[in-house]
C-alpha cells in the first residue's frame, strides 16, 4: 500500500494518554542512568522539583519517532530525525505528537517525506498546551 | 576556577575510545514496551528491525567513556546541571535485533556563548558513527550517525 503524502499532509495524532513512572525505572536500568530524578520522588523534593518524575529525553524522543515511522509503515521507516528539546515532561502528562508533511522528494530511489514534528503537553497538570520537543524527521515512503 | 573558553578548542577533536554495541533481543523488547512501541517477538526467528531509538543507545551506551567522564573533559560534573540541547540521528539502514555495531567518534564543536536570561553557557557537540562489526550481515556497513549537543552552564565565566 502506498503511503498518501503531500506537502501541508497532517500524519494521524499520536497520543501518550498518561507518561508512566514506572516505565521511567525501566528506561533508567537500560540506560544505567543513575540520575534519581527519573525515579525517585525523595531526591526530586529534595531540589524543590515537586513529587512528579522527569521523563527522559530519549524517552519523549522515541514518541516522535513512533508516531513518523506509523505513519510511514514501520519501524525500519525512519531516515533521519533531528529534535530540540524544549521543556520537561513529567510522570502522568497526557502528551500528543503532531507532525505535518513539509516536502515529499525522491532520493537515490527512495521515496522520502520531510516532517515538522512536535511533541506537546496536552494537560497532566503544569505546561499544559508547552512543546516540549520540536524538530524535523524524514522517513522514508511505501 | 571555572573551565575557560580557551580550552573549549582544545577539546574539539578528541576522539572518543568507542566500544561496540549489541542489541540484545531482550534489550530490544523491553527498549520497544518502554517507549511504547510494539516489542519485537522473542520467538520468531529470523531477521527483526529493532527500534529505531536504538541508534542513539548504541551511540551512547559504547562511546567508551561515563557521562561523568565526559563532563569532566568541560571541567563540569552533573550537579553543575548539564542538559541536552539538540539530537540528530541519520539511519543510513535499520538497526537488526541481535546485531552488533562498533561505536566511533568523539567532540566535534564546543561554542561559548552569552544569553541575557542564562548567562554564559557552552554548547558542545560530539558525534558518533555506527558500523556493523566485520562479522555482521553487512561487515563495516555504515549504519548511522547520531550528533547530540549538550549545554554547560557557566555561572562562574
Amino acid at each position: 500500500m502506498t503511503t498518501a503524502a503531500e506537502v501541508g499532509t497532517e500524519l494521524p495524532g499520536y497520543e501518550v494518554p498518561s507518561v508512566s513512572a514506572e516505565k521511567m525505572k525501566t528506561m533508567a536500568a537500560l540506560l544505567s542512568d543513575p540520575t534519581a530524578i527519573h525515579w525517585d520522588v525523595e531526591t526530586l523534593q529534595a531540589l524543590g522539583m515537586g513529587d512528579r518524575p522527569v521523563n527522559q529525553g530519549p524517552l519523549n524522543m522515541g514518541y516522535v519517532m513512533n508516531a513518523v515511522t506509523a505513519w510511514a509503515g514501520g519501524p525500519d521507516r525512519l531516515r533521519r530525525l533531528r529534535v530540540r528539546f524544549l521543556g520537561n515532561v513529567l510522570a502522568g502528562h497526557h502528551l500528543r505528537v503532531r507532525a505535518t508533511v513539509t516536502a515529499v522528494r525522491e532520493e537515490d530511489g527512495a521515496r522520502l517525506a520531510d516532517c515538522d514534528v512536535v511533541l506537546e503537553v496536552v494537560d497532566g497538570g503544569g505546561g499544559d498546551g508547552a512543546a516540549v520537543v520540536s524538530g524535523t524527521a524524514t522517513v522514508v515512503l511505501s | 576556577m571555572g573551565f575557560a573558553e580557551a580550552d573549549l578548542d582544545g577539546q574539539v577533536g578528541r576522539a572518543f575510545p568507542g566500544g561496540t554495541y549489541t542489541v540484545s533481543p531482550w534489550r530490544a523488547w523491553l527498549l520497544a514496551d518502554t517507549v511504547l512501541a510494539e516489542p519485537p517477538s522473542l520467538r520468531a526467528g529470523g531477521d527483526q528491525v529493532a527500534h529505531p531509538l536504538f541508534a542513539w543507545m548504541a551511540a551512547t551506551g559504547a562511546m567508551g567513556i561515563t557521562w561523568d567522564e565526559l563532563f569532566a573533559w568541560f571541567g563540569a560534573t552533573a550537579a553543575d546541571g548539564p542538559v541536552f540541547g539538540e539530537h540528530e540521528t541519520t539511519l543510513h539502514r535499520p538497526l537488526r535485533v541481535g546485531a552488533s555495531y562498533r561505536v566511533s567518534g568523539g567532540i566535534v564543536s564546543a561554542q561559548r556563548k552569552v544569553g541575557r536570561r542564562t548567562g554564559a553557557f557552552d554548547i558542545v557537540g560530539y558525534s558518533m558513527d555506527l558500523h556493523e562489526i566485520a562479522s555482521g550481515a553487512a561487515p563495516g556497513a555504515h549504519v548511522a550517525t547520531c550528533w547530540n549537543s549538550i549545554v554547560f552552564p557557566r555561572r562562574d565565566a
